[in-house]
């Protein structure tokens, strides 16, 4: 028997690993065969999150990624000890309901910040010598709302657009270095975020959003397995793409 | 916050002249009030006076009596 998706004897760093998507993703890239590098700002959730995974040889780090021009440096460190990483995936980011009447430069700078600068500090810092292996897999997380309208969420729309824009071009310039680039779009998932969002819809909203799901709301888990894909040899030949998880949101 | 900044902040969220909302009007009188201006309004609340307003209970209101109620022991 063969595992297609084996991760074994690769090192993965995964930001936002304290919960949901990337505590998932930690989890599910640690039973197959990962070693596991986790970022996050909470000690005690990120040392939940290492607890929870599979083998040996993980770790935790605490760090802000607010601060994107540090990210080099600090990933040179991180992997001084680690080893090089054959893979990073983005999953720390925010979201913010927050209609256009209400959206203030301040809105935009938030959502930008972790979402999309900490992307671009985070493949500068991966690109170093030393800090990757040979070859290298970039996992970025952006959305639905990137590919798709909905109301109230243009911020954080435009930050998610900005991935998938990012994602191809980084794909282009990093193609020579053996280094992949691509990112998953998913619908709302029932992770505390996207249960923080659903709590911020009235009930009518909240149903209309689901029945949009075809496949209902999704987990976690259904978003880690193909971040894992789009990690392992099963991607060789795929770079620059984005890979919407949704439930058929976006099918209609 | 006072009584009368909530009316204002509704006036200024549905772009109506300062001192339209009186307090007494039906929601669905009002024109601009929808399911965005409720999710604004709960950005607006929390942003300025750090108020946190559950959705279902504002979609529960019928007149802005029943707003200002809502916000009772946060407004003087």
């Amino acid at each position: 028997m063969i595992n297609p998706m084996d991760l074994a004897g690769r090192t993965v760093l995964v930001t936002g690993a304290s919960s949901g998507i990337g505590r998932e993703t930690a989890r599910l890239i640690s039973q197959l065969g990962a070693r596991v590098v986790l970022v996050g700002r909470n000690e005690e959730r990120l040392a939940e999150t290492l607890r929870s995974l599979d083998g040996e040889g993980h770790r935790a780090e605490l760090f802000d990624l607010s601060s994107a021009d540090e990210i080099p440096r600090w990933l040179k460190s991180v992997t001084a000890s680690s080893g090089p990483l054959h893979g990073l995936v983005h999953s720390a980011g925010i979201i913010k309901l927050c209609p256009l009447r209400v959206s203030t430069s301040q809105t935009v700078e938030d959502v930008m910040g972790i979402n999309v600068k900490a992307a671009i500090g985070l493949a500068r810092g991966f690109c170093q010598k030393n800090v990757r292996a040979s070859s290298g897999s970039i996992v970025f997380l952006s959305s639905v709302t990137g590919l798709t309208g909905q109301a109230g969420l243009s911020a954080y729309a435009a930050s998610k657009g900005a991935i998938i824009a990012l994602t191809k071009a980084l794909a282009v310039e990093l193609a020579g270095e053996r280094i992949r680039v691509n990112c998953v779009a998913p619908g709302l998932v029932t992770t505390e975020m996207g249960q923080g969002q659903l709590s911020l819809l009235t009930p009518d909203q909240g149903a209309a959003l689901k029945s949009m799901h075809l496949l209902g709301f999704g987990s976690a888990h259904d978003v880690a397995c193909a971040i894992a894909f789009l990690l392992a040899e099963t991607a060789r030949w795929i770079t620059g793409t984005t890979l919407v998880v949704d439930g058929g949101y976006t099918a209609h | 916050m006072q009584k009368t900044e909530f009316l204002l902040s509704l006036d200024e969220l549905l772009e109506l002249e300062p001192g339209t909302v009186k307090g007494s009007e039906t929601l669905e009188s009002l024109e601009g009030w929808n399911s965005l201006a409720i999710i604004s309004l709960m950005a607006l609340m929390d942003e300025r006076f750090g108020v946190t307003l559950q959705p279902r209970r504002i979609a529960a209101c019928t007149t802005v009596a029943d707003l200002v109620a809502l916000l009772d022991d946060k407004i003087a």
